[in-house]
């Protein structure tokens, strides 16, 4: 969103994207356009994989639009990289690592990263080479990152990494996983979280894919890291300011992660309009005639617009560098758009009536990825938690 | 070297089409674009410049058209011209092919007059009107050689080399710069516009010329001077529903075979 185009008097910024971002998204919906629904479903259960489209993606710089542009990106803002990721759902090919190598390692690595680190590691996350994957969450831990029990020693120059990891996506693709893990702080003796650019072809480092029902070439996996050495500069930023760094990737997490649905919805309502206008069952009228189907799809449509622009909100200010400020209306952004993307696919499903279900339509082909977006990547109840915290100051019930 | 690529501003073939009151083509009320066509176009010339890198080639986007014509010159920036021309005048509406002809002409002409054009390339047909003849009338008027439908371009120094694929036969066709080129849609596909070459096309150079400017009279021109009008224009009637044929006792194939027959397919 621009938020340059101040008016006067106490009025808003303007509620409109710059041209460019509109560019953009019309570039990305063209290109996602000639692969679509079918490339992605036909990949997903043929065991393939979208690596095509990601180099794609990669290749007319659409991947990386957030990446610095002297480290091989297109220097825009995570509000580009969310439009991508959005245009992408929106054609049926929602791409899970958009949020995970672009948004969150390349944002912690520019913001954070050594001048070398960002030299080694941003120019492949930018075109797609070297898609990085992100470890956060443990098996004990669950939402609670602060029982996170991965550890790093030091040995000499060298650290040493050890713990296990679950639900990591797109290991198998990826180059690197960038780990969450704690140190050992030398005088309290206490633990702090530090991020490790692991190899996923380094010894002792594995990972096993968790059958899951998502229709998705993206898998997800069990990861072991089992006294897995790294250099001393895998570790990306200070040592001492963790928290600060993990806190910078999970606010483009959560604004990718609502962009993501909401292409989602918007792909299913697109699908459920167009069958509505066609499809006739009773006299010459489209079943789109009768309220019944047509004002849920109404409903669903405000809804699906209210979190787009809760989400360029979040974006606008993820961008202007006001941290605390996007942590809010990220949070938020993230549920409206889990519960109308959810609530947008239910009802494409049933405006379809059987064919709904069908493979041909694709539409239960969305039914668990939308339903994730209530879990991951941080569930429903944990940003009400959070809500009722911190905006609303209530007591803390956990 | 100096390259013009010619580009039109074409209604959305996806969306809903309309003439105007006087039979024009309506292209203010629907959402408009990059003809397609042309994109093949913009992407040969900048193919060259690329394989010719050690050259200091540039490539110019010319359109002509009403003030939403400037899509197209900023798309062929973003694609990665370098500078846009885009003449624009009340007086060209309605134009024909030699009205539109005329003003590219001049047009390329004044953008010679700053550095010589050695190749002026266009796609080969536009969307909307389907023509296919402006390049030859632009080459007319130039004084230079045509070199149309290429679907392989290749060229050294001044020499251009093309293939031309007809129904039966491929023609081979070699020429000495400067010349009017045409490419087809099988020159190779049209790049998308990077999110970089987005950002840049903000800041690179649109000249705007109005018909003055090029030394063209308003009555050259426009819908009083075409040589052809639109009299009438009927909407496509609405798709009807195909006939069913059920095969219950194995006459199906018997049916299928004389339907085809009595529309001569067979």
């Amino acid at each position: 969103m621009t938020m340059t185009e101040q008016q006067e008097g106490t009025t808003h910024a303007a509620f409109t994207e710059s041209e460019e971002r509109r560019e953009l998204r019309q570039a990305v919906r063209r290109l996602a356009g000639t692969y679509g629904q079918e490339y992605f479903t036909r990949q997903a259960r043929s065991g393939g994989k979208t690596t095509d489209l990601w180099l794609d993606l990669g290749k007319n710089g659409y991947l990386g639009v957030n990446i610095p542009e002297q480290y091989g990106g297109g220097g825009g803002g995570i509000g580009d990289v969310a439009a991508v990721c959005e245009e992408l759902a929106a054609q049926g090919c929602p791409m899970l690592m958009m949020v995970v190598s672009p948004a969150i390692c390349g944002t912690v690595i520019a913001r954070f990263g050594t001048e070398e680190q960002k030299q080694r590691w941003l120019p492949g996350i930018a075109d797609g080479t070297e898609t990085m994957a992100f470890a956060i969450t443990e098996p004990d831990a669950g939402s609670n990152s602060h029982k996170i029990t991965t550890t790093a020693r030091r040995d000499g120059d060298e650290w040493v990494l050890s713990g296990r990891k679950i639900y990591i996506s797109g290991v198998d693709e990826a180059k690197n996983v960038l780990v969450i893990a704690r140190t050992e702080d030398a005088r309290s003796g206490k633990l702090k979280p530090c991020l490790f650019v692991v190899p996923t072809d380094a010894p002792g480092f594995e990972f096993q894919a968790i059958a899951m029902e998502m229709v998705s070439p993206e898998k997800q996996f069990t990861v072991f890291i089992d006294d897995v050495r790294l250099p001393g500069d895998a570790l990306v930023g200070h040592e001492d300011a963790g928290l600060v760094q993990l806190f910078a990737g999970l606010n483009p997490e959560r604004i990718m992660a609502a962009s993501f649905a909401t292409g989602l919805a918007r792909f299913a309502l697109d699908k459920a309009t167009a069958y509505a206008k066609e499809r006739t069952v009773f006299g010459d009228k489209p079943i789109g005639a009768h309220q019944a189907i047509a004002h849920p799809l109404a409903e669903s449509h405000i809804e699906v617009e209210l979190a787009r622009l809760v989400t360029q909100k979040a974006s606008a200010l993820c961008d202007a560098g006001d941290d605390m400020g996007a942590g809010e209306a990220a949070n938020m952004a993230k549920y409206a758009a889990g519960e109308a993307a959810c609530r947008a696919v239910d009802r494409a499903i049933q405006t379809h009536g059987g064919n709904g279900a069908t493979q041909e339509y694709g539409m239960a082909a969305l039914l668990v990825a939308s339903r994730v977006m209530r879990i991951a990547p941080v569930s429903r109840e944990m940003i009400l938690n959070f809500v009722a915290m911190h905006s609303l100051g209530l007591p803390k019930s956990y | 070297m100096n390259i013009v690529v010619c580009v039109k501003h074409v209604p959305d073939a996806t969306a809903d089409r309309k003439f105007e009151s006087d039979n024009t083509v309506d292209r203010e009320g629907v959402d408009g674009l990059l003809s397609e066509l042309d994109e093949y176009a913009v992407e040969q010339a900048l193919q060259l410049r690329e394989k010719r890198s050690d050259e200091e080639i540039s490539v110019t986007a010319l359109t002509v058209g009403p003030a939403k014509a400037a899509d197209a010159v900023r798309k062929a920036l973003q694609m990665g011209a370098d500078k846009g021309v885009h003449v624009s005048d009340d007086a060209i509406a309605g134009s024909d092919y030699l009205g539109t002809s005329l003003v590219l002409a001049k047009a390329i002409e004044k953008i010679g007059s700053e550095q010589k054009v050695d190749l002026v390339v266009f796609g080969m047909a536009s969307t909307d009107a389907s023509g296919g003849v402006v390049p030859a009338m632009v080459a007319e008027r130039l004084g230079l050689p045509q070199v149309t439908l290429a679907s392989v371009i290749e060229s050294q120094g001044d020499q251009v080399r093309i293939k031309r694929d007809g129904d039966t036969a491929t023609e081979v066709i070699g020429a000495t710069l400067p010349i009017v080129l045409s490419v087809t849609d099988q020159s190779g596909e049209a790049r998308y516009p990077s999110f970089k070459g987005i950002m840049a096309a903000k800041k690179k150079p649109v000249e705007s010329y109005s018909l003055s400017d090029l030394g063209v009279e308003a009555s050259e021109v426009g819908a009083e001077a075409a040589y052809s009008a639109v009299e009438e224009a009927t909407a496509r009637p609405p798709r009807t529903a195909g006939e069913i044929v059920t095969d219950e006792d194995g006459s199906g194939a018997t049916a299928l075979a004389e339907f085809l027959a009595s529309k001569k397919f067979i």
